[in-house]
């Protein structure tokens, strides 16, 4: 086997061709992992009574973003009985095609945010977001009191509609315009809270489906 | 996962270890030239350090070997070869399903006695009280305060008291909890006028002995009767409205004069969430009967 040594040498002798072999190895583990759940992901269809974002919640949506309010909760309860029994049931992708971006997240300062729609009254969301210590003494979480004074542009809301409807979400021409009517003198607070109390509510899994239907295929 | 991207997957995973193994098993048979002082002749450092050459220790050929088996049984086993399930058929959902009932399991003396029993005798079950607290913290003292002493803000009431809005009877308690409540109490802006509403403010300050002016106090007795229909004539509320009784010096909202005006003026709708659906039957029995126990601290004590 005296021949085989010269690739070993090859490659020794050459730092370049070690490099791109190498990384072809490295690579191999996340082609497999990564791409087909990157190209199937517009494959994903809505869970049932999953409906795209109302002019309000879809502003209120991206006042959660706008505030980082994921780098404390996550959206993303797994199939662990810790979560499922405090949270209740597990997040599946199909409740999640019309968050772009998703809110899944990781980082979880606060509790997780999934379920939390219907969990308190609105009242008590703002009291909380205004003064989180307030209702909860021991909160570490930061207050957001200007929201309650900032209001919200129709206009902009709908043009955010429209993009989103080139992105293949089913709004229907009277989504958009009534957009700028839905969020008149309405407050981001109002939008904030809409969104909240909309988590989870409309979109939990039916109790008798079973568990492997709803996850992503 | 589609027939394509499991073939996709397949054919990486047997190309990622087809080339492991192969180099694996015949890296060590290469012969590698040596010359006459035992080193490859390669020099390093400019020649300071010339290549030895070594048999791979015995440590790292058993570990790698090790790796390799155990790569391709969990491939054989669990999820991963494509679309291929494993041979012992396991999924996360099947996993989290055993964990329940696991737990159900050990939680199984508890629930059968907490099924038997009534909501009021509860409290004299140690176990269950601890669950109830439990369940408690981590769902209604968000509202109704760790020590369930509520929060005028929210107009959430103090549950420990023994004063009741709607009823403090097992039945009623856990009625609140399963379907929520909801405070009607109707704005007065638009009905009365402003110096009326003070008036009536004054008189329902003088039930509780508040400081008030009891020329006003005389004054809105009259108007009265507009809240009689809920709050009752002798102003002792209505446990079937959930109007809370206006004499007896506990308050939902406060009782500084701006409060109270606020209430009649602009009216309230305290919220209490419907729990159905998002905790269990078993898990609201076990809070009704904490609840109750909170106020019956004779019963708690056996
Ligand atoms: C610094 C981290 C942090 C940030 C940022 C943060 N939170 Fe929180 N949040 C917390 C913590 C901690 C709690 C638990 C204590 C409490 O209820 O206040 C919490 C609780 C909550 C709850 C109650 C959840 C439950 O089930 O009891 C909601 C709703 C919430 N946050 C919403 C928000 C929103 C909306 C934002 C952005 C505007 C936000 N949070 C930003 C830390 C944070
Ligand atoms: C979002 C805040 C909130 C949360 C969370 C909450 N409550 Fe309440 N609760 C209220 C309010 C407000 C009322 C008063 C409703 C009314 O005005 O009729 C109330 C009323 C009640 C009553 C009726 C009291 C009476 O005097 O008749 C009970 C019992 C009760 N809550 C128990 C609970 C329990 C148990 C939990 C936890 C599972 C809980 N609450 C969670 C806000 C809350
Ligand atoms: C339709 C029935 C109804 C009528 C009429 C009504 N109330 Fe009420 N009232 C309620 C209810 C129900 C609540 C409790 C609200 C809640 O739980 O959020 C309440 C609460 C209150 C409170 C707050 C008590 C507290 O503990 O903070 C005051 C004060 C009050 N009412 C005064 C009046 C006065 C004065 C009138 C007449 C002008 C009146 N109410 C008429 C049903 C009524």
């Amino acid at each position: 086997m005296a021949r085989g040594y010269r690739y070993f040498e090859a490659i020794e002798k050459n730092a370049a061709l070690l490099g791109v072999l190498t990384l072809v190895m490295v690579s191999l583990g996340g082609l497999s992992e990564i791409t087909p759940l990157f190209v199937e992901a517009h494959t994903v269809a809505p869970a049932p009574g999953v409906e795209p974002y109302d002019a309000l919640r879809l502003a209120g949506k991206d006042i959660y973003v706008r505030e980082g309010c994921y780098l404390c909760h996550s959206q993303m309860i797994r199939a662990l009985r810790a979560e499922t029994q405090r949270y209740g049931q597990f997040s599946v992708a199909s409740e999640s095609v019309y968050d772009r971006p998703f809110q899944w997240g990781s980082k979880r300062t606060g509790p997780d945010l999934a379920r939390v729609g219907g969990k308190y009254s609105d009242a008590w969301h703002v009291q909380h977001l205004v003064d989180p210590r307030g209702v909860e003494p021991e909160s570490n979480m930061p207050g957001y009191p200007w929201l309650a004074a900032a209001s919200i542009d129709g206009a902009d809301i709908a043009a955010r509609m429209r993009a989103l409807r080139t992105l293949g979400d089913p709004y229907t021409d009277a989504d958009i315009d009534g957009a700028a009517k839905a969020v008149a003198g309405k407050t981001e607070m109002d939008a904030l809270v809409a969104y909240l109390q909309g988590l989870g509510v409309d979109n939990e899994p039916r109790p008798d489906a079973k568990a492997s239907e709803a996850a992503p295929k | 996962m589609s027939p394509f991207w499991s073939a996709f997957v397949m054919a990486l995973i047997v190309l990622n270890l087809g080339i492991t193994l192969f180099l694996f098993l015949w890296a060590p048979r290469v012969h590698i030239p040596t010359l006459a002082d035992g080193t490859s002749g390669h020099v390093w450092a400019h020649g300071v350090l010339r290549e030895g050459i070594r048999p791979l220790p015995v440590w790292w050929l058993v570990l790698s070997a090790a790796m390799f088996v155990v790569g391709f049984a969990y491939l054989a086993l669990y999820p991963g070869f494509g679309a291929f399930k494993g041979l012992l058929g396991w999924t996360s959902h099947d996993q989290l399903a055993r964990a329940h009932a696991v737990n159900d399991a050990r939680l199984a003396p508890l629930t059968e006695r907490v099924r038997a029993t009534s909501i009021e005798s509860l409290a004299g079950d140690r176990q269950a009280m601890a669950a109830g607290e439990r369940l408690f913290v981590d769902n209604c003292a968000p509202c109704h305060g760790r020590d369930a002493r509520g929060n005028q803000r929210l107009g959430a009431p103090n549950l420990a008291n023994g004063i009741w809005l709607h009823g403090g009877d097992g039945a009623t308690i856990l009625a609140s909890i399963a379907d929520g409540r909801r405070g009607g109490m109707p704005s007065f802006a638009g009905a009365m006028p402003d110096d009326a509403i003070i008036d009536v403010v004054n008189y329902v300050e003088s039930l509780s002995g508040l400081p008030h002016d009891p020329l006003r106090a005389q004054i809105g007795k009259r108007s009265f009767s507009t809240c009689a229909a809920c709050h009752g004539a002798d102003a002792k509320g209505n446990k079937a409205l959930g109007a809370p009784d206006l004499t007896d010096a506990v308050w939902l909202y406060g009782r500084q004069h701006a409060t109270l005006v606020e209430t009649v003026r602009n009216g309230r709708s305290g919220v209490m969430p419907a729990w159905r659906g998002r905790l269990s039957d078993d898990e609201m029995k076990l809070l009704a009967g904490y609840v109750h126990g909170l106020s019956h601290p004779a019963v708690t004590q056996p």
